[in-house]
This record gives structure tokens, sequence and C-alpha cells, in this order.
């Protein structure tokens, strides 16, 4: 499982070996299906997802805006939600260090 | 000499990064079709405005566009930085636009780089000249830029339509090389930090803004500090506007960013992409709710920098020398994806990619190219 995600990764930014193509947004989409539904939208830019659309299979966007800021407000979460808030409190100084500390081990 | 090499490139997107390694890397391009099919076909003002403020940093350099302005030949010139330059950076995109790449550039200068940069200091689409000051400097150290010298310093505010703001930016060169960085500890916040602005309204906006992000943030972390920096007449530009930038700091000395800026929008530009500019100025307690929601969804990612500082961060990692860099990222975003392709076309370094499936972040790893400060050398 590992494995097959790093390739997916490194083809997702890089493209298949052999292929020089930066055109990978549609790959993007089929490949994040193997994950967690969470990574759902992991590659999908805002507004690159209609001029996919809309320009077919040639999904590469030769001017695309050039922007490093990636703000997707319609998936902003509400984070006035108590379940929210205890899912990042072990994030914070505050939360249970013993449990941050075992993230990702 | 013979002819020279020009490397072949197509569209206007992500022209600073473009331009940003072809003159690191002493790469000639050659980019055409830009915007060849648009109603307003060719380069746009910020983009004109960027390959003037190259010239003005480099020696040697050549520009040449078309007619149309959708071909254009750029033959990178030697870094060499300068002292009390000035650049009026134009209305079409704000001052962050044009740090971005300035503050690599600059690190590989002959001479360190103090250049004033005019325009707009905050908006929407850019990170803000708070975010640089607070997030992006720090990341600059972390690689081995001297901290003396590195400095921004935000004379006057200016909001979009009008402008009128003003910067002083100070970068010193790094002496050979940067050095490369194994950081993958995103550490535990301990802080957050903020600085909320208004130019030309009345300063009960920050206010209110700061009590809207306070309110999201009080149940996770007492120590939350938000400045009001509220500035009027010639300090506060020409236009009125409001927004908050948010730095959170980690146990690990990471910084974790966001920012938002609200204003009028620009008249001219009608693009759908701004469709969100054009409506009702958001309220200041919704703005600062915002600027904390995204802060927090920028925490949750678990990197060890927030997703716009990914691309920069990527482009370090491969200026460094032969070593092996290693940094934890949340979920890559297009614009550092890109960046990854771009590093790979112009450095010749590709990435190892690996996601960590159990924290839902992604490890790089990657050896520097080695570039060196050769503009001093020449010296």
């Amino acid at each position: 499982m590992m494995s097959r995600q790093k390739t997916n990764l490194m083809q997702i930014v890089y493209g298949k070996p052999g292929s020089k193509a930066s055109t990978l947004i549609k790959e993007a989409q089929g490949s994040s299906e193997d994950e967690e539904s969470d990574d759902d939208d992991f590659f999908k830019p805002k507004g690159e997802i209609n001029k996919k659309v809309s320009e077919g299979t040639d999904s590469q966007n030769f001017d695309g805006e050039d922007c490093s800021k990636f703000t997707n407000h319609v998936t902003l979460k509400n984070w006035n939600d108590e379940e929210l808030i205890a899912s990042v409190r072990d994030r914070f100084v505050t939360g249970d260090w013993a449990k941050a500390a075992r993230r990702g081990q | 000499m013979g002819k020279t090499e020009y490397k072949k490139l197509k569209g206007s997107q992500n022209l600073r990064q473009r331009l940003l390694l072809s003159t690191l890397s002493s790469t000639p391009v050659l980019i055409d079709d830009i915007r060849h099919e648009d109603t307003w076909p060719g380069l746009r003002p910020h983009e004109i405005s960027l390959l003037r403020l190259l010239e003005k940093i480099t020696d040697d350099c050549l520009v040449e566009i078309n007619e149309t302005g959708t071909k254009l030949k750029y033959k990178p010139g030697v870094i060499v930085g300068g002292r009390n330059l000035v650049h009026d950076c134009g209305l079409s995109r704000s001052i962050g636009y044009f740090l971005e790449p300035l503050l690599v550039l600059g690190v590989f200068g002959k001479k360190p780089l103090s250049i004033r940069l005019k325009g707009i200091t905050n908006d929407s689409k850019d990170p803000s000249v708070d975010t640089f000051k607070r997030t992006t400097l720090p990341l600059l150290k972390r690689f081995g830029v001297p901290s003396e010298g590195l400095d921004l310093k935000i004379e006057s505010r200016g909001s979009p339509p009008q402008g009128g703001g003003e910067v002083h930016l100070g970068i010193p060169i790094v002496l050979n090389s940067l050095s490369a960085v194994t950081w993958i500890d995103e550490g535990m916040v301990k802080r957050i930090r903020g600085t909320a602005f208004s130019t030309k309204v009345s300063y009960q906006f920050e206010k209110t803004m700061i009590h809207a992000a306070r309110g999201i943030f009080n149940r996770l972390l007492p120590d939350v500090h938000i400045f009001q920096d509220h500035r009027s007449g010639q300090e506060a530009g020409k236009s009125p506007g409001y927004g908050i930038s948010l730095v959170a700091e980690t146990t690990t000395g990471c910084f974790i960013s966001t920012d938002t800026a609200v204003c009028y929008a620009r008249g001219e530009d009608t693009d759908d992409y701004d469709d969100d500019e054009r409506k009702e100025l958001m309220p200041p307690a919704d703005v600062g709710e915002q600027a904390a929601s995204m802060l927090l969804g920028e925490i949750e990612q678990g990197g060890v920098v927030d997703s716009m500082h990914q691309g920069i961060l990527f482009i370090l990692c491969a200026l460094c020398p032969q070593d092996v860099s290693k940094v934890r990222v949340g979920k890559l975003s297009p614009y550092a994806i890109e960046t990854l392709r771009h590093i790979r076309d112009f450095l010749d370094v590709k990435f190892v990619i690996t996601p960590d499936s159990s924290t839902e972040t992604v490890i790089l790893k990657c050896v520097g190219c080695g570039l060196k400060n050769l503009s001093r050398k020449i010296s």
C-alpha cells in the first residue's frame, strides 16, 4: 500500500516515467480514490475543475493564474464546532503531549 | 560565443517561477502563446513590472517582448542587488507577488539588496506583507540566510484598487550557498500572533476582527495576541480596506500563516476569478472568523509550513548544496506541484515524495543542485 501510494504521488507530480507531461490533473483525480476519502479533493485546484471540463482531455492550463495562495473558501470548515476543535486540540501545547508525540509513529 | 540556446515554454502560467529559476540557473527562456487566445492577449501589467524589476536587480539581462505581448524572450543576467533601489509594483497585483521571487533572487546577489516597493500591501490574492515579515523571512533564516540585514518594513499600507502602500525590503546575500535542512517535526502550536490592519476606515474594524478571531482561538490556546495596526493620513494609502494576518508559532520554530483582506474591487478587473471580491464587503467580524478558520485549517494539515509557502520551501531545498533536505508538508497545493515540475525542468532536481498515511502529511526529500552564489565570486 505504501509503495503504491508513493509511486502514485510521484506520478501525479512528475508524470509517468518516460512521458514528460505535466498534464496530470485527471490522473490526480483518478488515483486519489485509492486513498482515504478525506483526500478526495487532494489535487483539485479551485477553478481548474471547471476548466478541465471545458477543455476536455487537454487539461493543461497554459494560462493558469500565477498565485501561491491556495484558498478554498467553499470548503472552509465551521471551527465553532466542538468536535472539530477537539480534532486539532493535540496540535496545540494545551493538548495531550503524549498523544502528539505518538503522531506519525 | 555561440548562439544562445533558449528553453522553449508556452503560456503565461507560473511566469514568476520560470523567470526565477531561469535567472538562478542562467537558462534563457522563450515563452510563446502568452494568453494568445484571450480577449486581451499578452503579458499583464504586473508581469511587465516584474520583468522591469528583474532588469533593475540584474546586470546584462535581456528582455524582448513582441508587439502583442504574447511572446517573451528572457536572457537572465547576473544578479547584482544594490542599495536604495525603488520599484513601483503597479496596481494589478500586490507587492506580495513581487516579493516571492525577489527574496530568493536577492539572496544570490553580488551585493545585498535594499529596495523600496510601492503598491498594494494587502489583498486577498497574494500573501500580505505581514505574512512575509513574520513567516517567509524566518523561513529563509532556516536555510542559512544571515539574519542581519534581513528586514521588511511596512512604511505605509495600500489597499486595492488605488494602493499607495510602501515597504522597504533588505536582503543580505549568502556568502557561499544555502544550508540543507531536515525539517520534519512540525511541533505543537505554542502561540498565535497576528496583525489586524485597516486603511481609511474606523479603527473599530480592527477591534471587531480581533475579537472574532480570538473567539475561535480561545478554546484552544490562551497565548493569542493580535496587534492593531491602524493607519491614517499618508500611511493609509489611497483606498479603504481592512484585513488580518495570523501566524501560529510551534514549539519547533515553524510558522504557519494565513491572511485575508477586504476591499472594493478593481474597476476594470472583471475576470471570473474575481467574482467573490465584487460583492458587498464582508463584515469585519466574518473576516476575523474566516482568517482564524483558515489558520486552524492550515494547522490541521500538519506540515512545517503552510500551503502558500510550500513552493518557496521546495525551491530553497532544491537550491541547497548537494546534501539531502527532508521536509514535511500537508496536502500539496496545485501551485507547489507546478513548482516541483519547474524545479525538475530547470534545476534537474527531482524530489522523492512519500505520503505519510498515519498523519496524512507528505514527506519530500531531495538532493540540492548545489547552487553557489556565483555573482559574488565574480567580484
